[in-house]
Order: structure tokens, then C-alpha cells, then sequence
């Protein structure tokens, strides 16, 4: 009977020393967190989300290492978080103002909001110390950046180009089609596709961002040009519900219509759709540069040579140029307000690490596109990168919605798209996105 | 029994530990976020209180009003699904031997997997293309009957209930077996010699002893079915067009994805009081019944 009791009070005793152990570790972290000025060494610390298994990824690892490695007077606590929790573990921590000295924020409503809330300050003067640095960026690079004139807040690591059209060469010579640079072109080659039991176009819109980031971008953008369309995410004298938008919705509505994408594209992801193209069931593939990445890490150097990239068609009476792509300048890492003295001018090396020109054809050389101009070890990367390489350098770079859009607007759309797929009408789709863009807009 | 166990102080003061812990990260959290809920708020910035707004504009929303709708479905089919079958499973299973031992681990397998596993499993069942129910139906000449099942929205819902509804069976079993064990056998041996066989018996003596523990599995099912998330997210994250959207997805949605923390936190009160009104029909409901 006593040794039970007593197993129970020492049980008892035990869960509170455990509790007791999870507390005090969580106090030292943030004593971490903090720099302390008394130290020889300068403690900085960064997160960001480069931590998959891909190449860019450890591209990016490797140029934090070496960043390590260059400067032992510096105590780095780098932290890789997957990009699927990224945001909202930032968000956890810039809530409770304990960010990290560097961290990652993405180009668009991302940094601009952490902009908004005080919590960043300007590198320009590391831009600004490296003009030769700065005048190879490409143009636009810093647009996303620049908060206030003449300050940038970050230095982009990448870019990104999310309409690019891939498609499948012997495909294409089988069936005898024109690889279209015309939407008639485009209807024709999806009638003789279907007509063969291959399917068109492979899309995978369960995560429903896809259609929008991929599609409906350059749609739009050649329908009614870039400046209607700012001014629309603006809400200053053009609305979603105008006529050219609706247009652009009903072009997206008559892919589905016809028959453009594969059964059920609503539900498999990005990635099934990729295989479903690269294994020769669809003919085209409309996706980002991440497909680059992402076949360069599963599919042989076999699969990827009967592929070939190109922009999307060209859209009768559109306003629009049609040798676009859309894209911008990817995240870069960002400085935390609170972060001074030697931490601070650490965090600018750091920052030259990454995104200065080695680190750029670093990181351009793992099959990842960069907003730099560099040129490329063609025996480095993958064949099919090197054409988009030399693909997305002769094209213009036009916006993507949702860095526009406000997160709740881009939603709107991604939803409606899905929307529009499964019988939805254009125009009260259009109405939703007016409606949650002026919201936004006009508090 | 020993009397370490008998004792209240001790028992409270083992309690103690449970109950600081649930009070913290349970109960205070519940009204921290209905507080929240008043404010519209980024997740960080400024804060800008908006009174009972954010509620306003939830009732207003016709996609809570579906993910209300999609959750009932849910709770529907996990009392006409899980309970019976469950039920009907113990009353076969109840014997102890090797066959009955390995079709119940077989029952029980689909709870020991991660959710995530479960919502990957069947999304491959359900794939458009290689899927094995499109498979199958095209082999047995019912081509004309396969679909995308998880983006086709006239049935999508209906698909989804059949994997959660198959991976929450097993549990439920478990405690009707549990409970069955417990009537004594000198009630099934009395029920017999009045003469009440197999229906008569279940129906007059069988279920009124285990109608305790009916009550707490129908609880179970319906705050399991409003909580329901996971499997959702996996197979399908509420769409296409949020046409799977449920009560905790649109939360999540809202909270994370259009980071709007405010509306968010309305959200999940909501739900806690629409759990909290189900529960208690349940519980009037099935106290009638017992009377």
C-alpha cells in the first residue's frame, strides 16, 4: 500500500520536473535570440524556408555554410523551416515582436505588410556600396522592395516565372500539330489532342493557387495589358467586374470547356499533374520555373529531352504584349528593425552572401531562375533549364496576380477559377474579386 | 483497494497537474479567442476593434453556412455509419478467438494510421486516372460511372464521409465490445429462458445495458464529425470552389491562408458553440429515450 502511494508521489513529482524542464528550455531560447552586445562573438540569427531536399534549397544551405565558415567571429543560428509552415511561424513570432535578425519574406503582401507594421529596415546601403552588384539585377528586381523611394528592404534570392508553357515534342510530331502561338492555334491543337485520347493540357489545382499563379496571369496580362490591371489591383479607375476582365475569365472558362485540362484536375496536385505530363499523357503543361527544380530532381535526362518550353499563345485583339511571362523578383532575406551594431552589419554580409553575383549563378546553376543577369555553365543544369534559362532572358516579365492581390482577393480568384471548372459563371466571379480587392484596398 | 487511491486530497491533488494544464491550454484559450474574435487583425500589426462585426459576417457568408451543412452531413453519416456498424462488428466480433482477433485488429488498423496517411490512401482510391475505384468500375463494364470523384461537387461530399467514416469504425468497436463484455451472463441466460431470441433480445435487453455507453459514443461521433479536419485537408484542402469546406477548414482558411487571425478566432468560437448545442440536443434527445 506505501510503495503505491509513494510510486505516486514520485510519478507526481517527476511531471512536474518534466513541465519544469520544457519551461527552462524555452527561456534559454530566447535568451539566444537576442544579441548580446558584452560577447566577442556577434550572435546572429536567421530563418528561412530553403529547407528541402532540392537543389536550389542546398544551393542556398551551402551559401549560408560558407557564409559560417568566411566568418568565424560569427555565431550563426541558422534555422531552415519548410516553406509550408514558414509564414505562419513568422507571423507567431513577429506577433509577439521576437523575429530573428534575418528572415526570409516573399516578394508582394508578405514583406509589404511586415513593411506596414514597422518590423524591417532598409539594406540600402550594402546595395548601394556594390553598384556594379546592383546594376546587374534585372530590371524590376527591386520593385517589390522598394517601400519608400530610394530604400530597398531586401535583396532578391530568385525569380519567379509561373507561366511557362512546356510541352511535349513527340507528341506534337505524332499528331502532326503547330505548337500554338495563336488561341485558335491553341483550340486546335486541344480538338486534335482530345480527339486522340491524349489529354491537353496537365493541370493540378487541388492547392487552387495553381490555375491563378499559372494561367490566368498571362491571360489576363495579354487581354488587358499590365497597366489595367495594376491600376485595377489599385482599384483606381479599373474594376474586375469591366468587360476585358470578365473576357479573360470566359478565355480560362472555354480551356475548361473544351476540355483543356484532364478529369478531376481540381483534386491531385501540382506535382501528379507534372508526372501525368512528363509520362507523355498530356501534350502541355502550363507551370512555373519550380517544374524546372522539380524534374530535375525525378525525371531522367530521357523523359526531359522530348520537352520544350515556350510562352503561351498570343490572344486576338488583346491589349497585352505576348511575349510574356509572368513573374518577379522572388523573396530575399529581410532585417529585423531591432537588429543593430555589429549583428546588423553582419546581417549585411550575409545578405551579400546569398544574393550577391557568386551566390546568383550559385544558385542559377541549381536549375532555379534568378532576377540577375549571369551567365550559366550549360554542363551544370539540366537541358530543359537551359532553354527556359535562354527562354524567360528574351521575354518580359509581367505581374502575377496574387503578389498584387490582396491574400484575401488572390483566394477569391483561386477559388473562383475552381469555380468556373466546375460550372461557375465568369461574371460573378469577377464581382466577388471587385468586391474583396476594394475591401481590401479601402478599409 | 489501496487507500492512497481512496483519499480526495490525494485524488485532487493528482488532478491538479491535468487540470492546471487543461485550465491553460484548454479553457482559457477558448474565451481568449472569442475575445479575439472581436478585432480584425493581421496576425501581427495593428489590431482594429470591430465589436460583434466579425460574427455578423460569418452568418452573412453562405460558405459557412455549406461548411455548417458539410459538417452535418458528416455528423449524419458518422451516426448512421459509424455507430451501427461499429455496433453490429462487436456483436459479431464479441467471441474470442484467433479468426475474430485478427478481423478486429483488421478494424481497428485504420485508426493506428496517421490521418495523413488515410487522406493519401484514398485519394489515390479516388485518383481520376489511375484511381482504383475508376479502375474497377471500368473493369465490371460500369464505365459510364466513373467520375472524379473528388472534384465532381455533386458527390465529392459523399466520397469524402466513406474514408473518415472507415478509418473512425474501429475505435468505436473497441468500447462496444468493452461494454458488451460487461452485461453479466445471467442476464442473457434470463433473457433466454423468457424466450427472447436474437432481434428481441438485442433490442430489449442488449441495448438498453449498453445505452450508457451509446450515449457517450454518439457524443464522441458528433464533436469527432465537427472537429473533423485532417482528412479534408488532405484529400481535397475544402475544395474545389470550397465545396468540401468544413467548419474547421474555413477557420483554418481564414486564419491562415487569407491571415485574417480575428475572423478566424470568431470562426472557432462559433464552432465550439454550435459543438456545445449539438451535444446538448444529443443529450436531452437521449435522456428521453432512457426514461
Amino acid at each position: 500500500m506505501k510503495s503505491i502511494r509513494k510510486m505516486s508521489l514520485l510519478l507526481l513529482i517527476m511531471t512536474f520536473i518534466l513541465a519544469a524542464c520544457g519551461d527552462s528550455g524555452s527561456t534559454n531560447k530566447a535568451e539566444e535570440g537576442t544579441t548580446t552586445k558584452k560577447d566577442e562573438k556577434v550572435k546572429l540569427t536567421v530563418w528561412h524556408n530553403f529547407a528541402g531536399d532540392d537543389l536550389r534549397a542546398k544551393a542556398v544551405r551551402g551559401l549560408i555554410e560558407k557564409f559560417q565558415a568566411d566568418n568565424p567571429n560569427v555565431e550563426l543560428d541558422a534555422q531552415a523551416i519548410p516553406p509550408d509552415g514558414y509564414r505562419q511561424r513568422l507571423s507567431t513570432v513577429a506577433a509577439g515582436n521576437e523575429l530573428p535578425d534575418l528572415f526570409f519574406v516573399y516578394a508582394g503582401s508578405h514583406s509589404a505588410e511586415l513593411y506596414k507594421a514597422g518590423l524591417l529596415q532598409p539594406i540600402t546601403e550594402v546595395v548601394d556600396q556594390n553598384p556594379e552588384w546592383k546594376g546587374k539585377f534585372l530590371p524590376g528586381a527591386f520593385d517589390p522592395f522598394t517601400f519608400e523611394p530610394g530604400q530597398v528592404y531586401t535583396a532578391p534570392i530568385g525569380m519567379s516565372a509561373t507561366s511557362i508553357l512546356y510541352y511535349n515534342t513527340t507528341l506534337f510530331d505524332k499528331y502532326k500539330v503547330k505548337v500554338p502561338t495563336t488561341w485558335d492555334e491553341m483550340m486546335t491543337a486541344i480538338k486534335v489532342f482530345n480527339e486522340n485520347k491524349i489529354t491537353p493540357i496537365a493541370l493540378g489545382n487541388k492547392a487552387p493557387w495553381v490555375a491563378q499563379s499559372t494561367i490566368i496571369g498571362a491571360l489576363g496580362d495579354r487581354v488587358t495589358g499590365t497597366e489595367w490591371f495594376k491600376n485595377a489591383a489599385a482599384q483606381k479607375g479599373a474594376k474586375f467586374t469591366d468587360p476585358e476582365f470578365v473576357k479573360v475569365l470566359n478565355y480560362f472558362k472555354e480551356l475548361s470547356d473544351k476540355k483543356a485540362f484532364q478529369d478531376g484536375a481540381n483534386s491531385i496536385d501540382n506535382t501528379q499533374a507534372e508526372q501525368y505530363f512528363i509520362q507523355g499523357n498530356a501534350a502541355m503543361m502550363v507551370s512555373g520555373a519550380w517544374t524546372l527544380t522539380n524534374l530535375a530532381a525525378s525525371a531522367s535526362e530521357d523523359q526531359m529531352k522530348n520537352i520544350d518550353v515556350t510562352v503561351l499563345p498570343s490572344i486576338p485583339g488583346g491589349k497585352g504584349e505576348a511575349n510574356t511571362i509572368t513573374g518577379g523578383a522572388g523573396g530575399g532575406l529581410a532585417l529585423s528593425k531591432r537588429t543593430e551594431g555589429a549583428a546588423k552589419e553582419a546581417a549585411l554580409k550575409l545578405i551579400y552572401a546569398v544574393s550577391g553575383p557568386e551566390a546568383q549563378k550559385a544558385i542559377a546553376e541549381s536549375n532555379s531562375m534568378v532576377m540577375y543577369d549571369t551567365d550559366i555553365d550549360k554542363a551544370k543544369v539540366t537541358s530543359l533549364y537551359y532553354k527556359a534559362f535562354n527562354l524567360v532572358k528574351k521575354t518580359t516579365i509581367t505581374p502575377v496576380y496574387d503578389a498584387y492581390l490582396s491574400a484575401e482577393a488572390a483566394e477569391v480568384v483561386n477559388n473562383g477559377l475552381q469555380e468556373i471548372m466546375t460550372g461557375g459563371s465568369p461574371e460573378s466571379v469577377a464581382k466577388k474579386l471587385q468586391d474583396a480587392q476594394a475591401r481590401s484596398v479601402t478599409p | 483497494m489501496p487507500t492512497a487511491l481512496r483519499s480526495k486530497s490525494f485524488i485532487a491533488l493528482a488532478l491538479l497537474p491535468a487540470l492546471l494544464l487543461f485550465i491553460v491550454f484548454v479553457i482559457v484559450p477558448v474565451f481568449w479567442s472569442a475575445y479575439y474574435g472581436l478585432f480584425e487583425w493581421k496576425g501581427f500589426g495593428a489590431t482594429k476593434f470591430v465589436g460583434l462585426g466579425n460574427y455578423r459576417e460569418i452568418l452573412q457568408d453562405h460558405i459557412f453556412w455549406r461548411a455548417l451543412r458539410n459538417n452535418l452531413i458528416l455528423v449524419a453519416s458518422a451516426i448512421v455509419g459509424q455507430i451501427p456498424i461499429a455496433l453490429l462488428l462487436a456483436l459479431v466480433l464479441l467471441k474470442n478467438t484467433f479468426f475474430t482477433r485478427i478481423i478486429r485488429s483488421a478494424v481497428f488498423m485504420p485508426m493506428v494510421l496517421s490521418t495523413v496517411v488515410v487522406g493519401l490512401i484514398w485519394g489515390y482510391i479516388y485518383h481520376p486516372q489511375f484511381g482504383l475505384v475508376n479502375t474497377v468500375l471500368e473493369a465490371v463494364g460500369l464505365g459510364s460511372w466513373t467520375r472524379p470523384w473528388l472534384s465532381d461537387i455533386h458527390v465529392n461530399m459523399l466520397a469524402i464521409t466513406i474514408p473518415i467514416n472507415w478509418s473512425n469504425i474501429g475505435p468505436y468497436m473497441v468500447i462496444f465490445i468493452a461494454a458488451l463484455q460487461n452485461i453479466s451472463p445471467e442476464i442473457d441466460d434470463a433473457a433466454k429462458m423468457d424466450g427472447a431470441h436474437k432481434w428481441k433480445k438485442l433490442l430489449h435487453v442488449t441495448l438498453p445495458m449498453i445505452w450508457s455507453t451509446v450515449v457517450v459514443t454518439l457524443v464522441l461521433c458528433i464533436s469527432g464529425s465537427l472537429k473533423a479536419f485532417d482528412h479534408v485537408m488532405v484529400m481535397t484542402h475544402g475544395g474545389p470552389a470550397q465545396s468540401t469546406e468544413l467548419l474547421a477548414t474555413y477557420m483554418y482558411n481564414n486564419t491562415f491562408r487569407v491571415y485574417r487571425y480575428g475572423y478566424g478566432s470568431a470562426v472557432s468560437t462559433i464552432i465550439m458553440i454550435i459543438s456545445a448545442l449539438l451535444i446538448g440536443i444529443n443529450y436531452i434527445l437521449t435522456r428521453k429515450k432512457a426514461d
